[in-house]
């Protein structure tokens, strides 16, 4: 028999078995499609967790206060000595009179406070430089570095110290949601896959006579087993597809409750799924084709002994 | 034709369905197979159809031996005989037209073949005017007339119809028979295996009987003598 027409029998017969036994298909598609549910809700917390936790980060930041005599151009050599570090993402200058100016416009309603100022008579403010690090474990490393003798001593106060705990808190937080994550995804695939094993066992069971019938009137191995492999990679298919339009319908349609809600980490959220989509589903799909052919060829095996 | 020289069948641990069975069927003969239920006769027609493999003894189809047939080789082997059960084993998702195209396009045939071949077949047994229907929704005479269709489909020179009216009234089953021996008269070989004794006596053809996996009896024109 040449290829092409066993193969285009094979895709006929998969359409029939699909359509014909509808519920059975629509049942098992559905179950794909609630495994990929979960497996995706599992990945999203991950997401979120990854993205709340990096924004968070981004925000902590080391203030170096300089005396109030330090001159401009030793804070500008410090501000260029700190951006030479890899490890440094952005150094702020904030000169003393913006430092005055931030400081009466965060204190405008008090009265008190800014009648003191008035009374000191000059800025009390020295120049600062905030600093934000590709990573909190960094921050040791700049304070380290500003220990140098040609800065420390100009340094009155650098606020690192109180920031310590809080970086400890969520690398410890962001470990332990890694765990959490890590085993609860364990979890569910493993749960994904019994289901997906056993949908499929209960459809093939459910044919067991007509593979026996199939046999018996000379269809080999190939014949009878294509239109069910067929059939697994069509719901693996559909089932992903189905799967990315529900991700992005989701996420499209509660794009300002995310937004709200996680505030700078929805950005890192959306472009998690846009930017990896196809590596996602992609995996998603392969592995789904995979689990459902090597349990469909189970299945089948010995059914397929007669 | 069909060649049995002295054939076995054994099942651990102790159940010995045929033993020592020679047989030989001519091409064109019309052969009923006879026995009591568990005499073994459904093994002898399981053997012909490489459903079973006989623990001793060799059998030979045509100029094909197929004692010790490989498991690639049966679907082959099915294509060249026509098999006909007692429950009709159709498959009840395809339609009448589709149950007897199946066996067809299992077998590589063309499309243009199949449109050629079917309707006639589906003449022969007289259900042109149901082919677009589901087993469900035909009598147990008309789907056994299916089954003997996807059976003749492939032009096979051996028939073998493992009790065939067994599921099927009195009428249907006079039926049946009357299918069977029109098929016979075209040259294709028929292997009835059957304990309708009103079937055997009414044919007037060989039979061969069995009895505790042994062949007791074998007579042309025989009748059915076991009580």
């Amino acid at each position: 028999m040449s290829l092409t027409l066993s193969l285009t029998r094979v895709i006929k017969f998969t359409f029939q078995n699909i359509f014909r036994n509808f519920w059975l298909s629509f049942i098992t598609l559905t179950i794909f499609v609630l495994t990929l549910i979960t497996v995706n809700a599992v990945l999203f917390m991950n997401v979120v967790a990854d993205s709340v936790l990096e924004a968070v980060e981004q925000k902590v930041e080391v203030t170096f206060y300089f005396n109030t005599e330090t001159s401009e151009d030793i804070v500008t050599s410090a501000q260029g000595y700190l951006r030479g570090f890899a490890q440094v993402r952005d150094v702020e200058y904030v000169s003393a009179d913006e430092a005055l100016d931030l400081f009466r416009t965060r204190h405008v309603d008090d009265e008190v406070i800014l009648s003191s100022l008035d009374e000191i008579g000059e800025n009390p403010f020295g120049h600062s430089l905030v600093v934000t690090t590709q990573s909190t474990d960094d921050f040791a490393f700049i304070a380290e570095a500003m220990e140098t003798p040609e800065f420390s001593s100009y340094i009155k106060e650098q606020d690192f110290t109180d920031y310590e705990a809080v970086i400890s808190k969520i690398e410890a937080l962001n470990t332990r949601i890694g765990y959490a994550g890590f085993a609860l995804a364990g979890l569910f695939v493993l749960i994904a896959i019994m289901i997906i094993f056993n949908t499929i066992r209960v459809a093939i069971y459910v044919h067991r006579d007509e593979i026996g019938i199939m046999k018996l009137v000379g269809a080999n191995n190939w014949f009878v087993r294509g239109p069910f492999i067929l059939e697994a990679l069509l719901y693996s298919f559909c089932a992903t597809i189905l799967m990315v339009a529900i991700t992005f319908g989701i996420l499209g349609a509660s794009r300002g409750q995310i937004t709200d809600y996680f505030g700078d980490a929805s950005a890192s959220i959306f472009n998690y799924f846009q930017e990896n989509a196809l590596f996602i589903f992609g995996w998603q799909f392969l592995a789904l084709a995979a689990l459902s052919l090597l349990t469909t060829a189970f299945a089948m095996r010995k059914y397929l002994k007669t | 034709m069909i060649r049995f020289s002295n054939v076995s069948k054994h099942y651990p641990p102790t159940t010995h369905a045929l033993q020592h069975v020679s047989l030989h069927i001519k091409p064109g003969e019309f052969v009923s197979v006879v026995g009591q239920s568990g005499s073994g006769k459904t093994t002898l027609a399981k053997l012909l159809f490489a459903e079973e493999q006989a623990t001793k003894g060799k059998i030979v189809i045509g100029d094909w031996d197929i004692s010790g047939i490989k498991q690639s080789e049966v679907p082959e082997l099915r294509r060249q005989i026509g098999i006909v059960f007692q429950d009709f084993k159709l498959l009840p998702r395809k339609t009448v037209l589709e149950n007897v195209k199946f066996a067809l396009e299992v077998a590589g045939e063309s499309r243009v073949r199949i449109r050629k071949i079917v309707p006639q077949v589906l003449k022969i047994v007289g259900l042109s005017d149901k082919h677009a229907r589901y087993p469900r929704q035909l009598s147990g005479g008309e789907q056994q007339r299916v089954s003997i269709a996807r059976a003749l489909v492939h032009r096979p020179k051996i028939l073998v119809a493992d009790e065939p009216t067994g599921n099927l009234d009195t009428i249907h089953a006079h039926e049946i028979i009357q299918l069977l021996k029109k098929i016979n008269e075209y040259g294709t070989t028929v292997v009835l295996v059957t304990h309708d004794r009103d079937i055997v006596n009414a044919l007037k053809k060989r039979v061969v009987t069995i009895a505790d996996g042994k062949i007791v009896s074998d007579i042309q024109r025989g009748k059915y003598i076991l009580s």
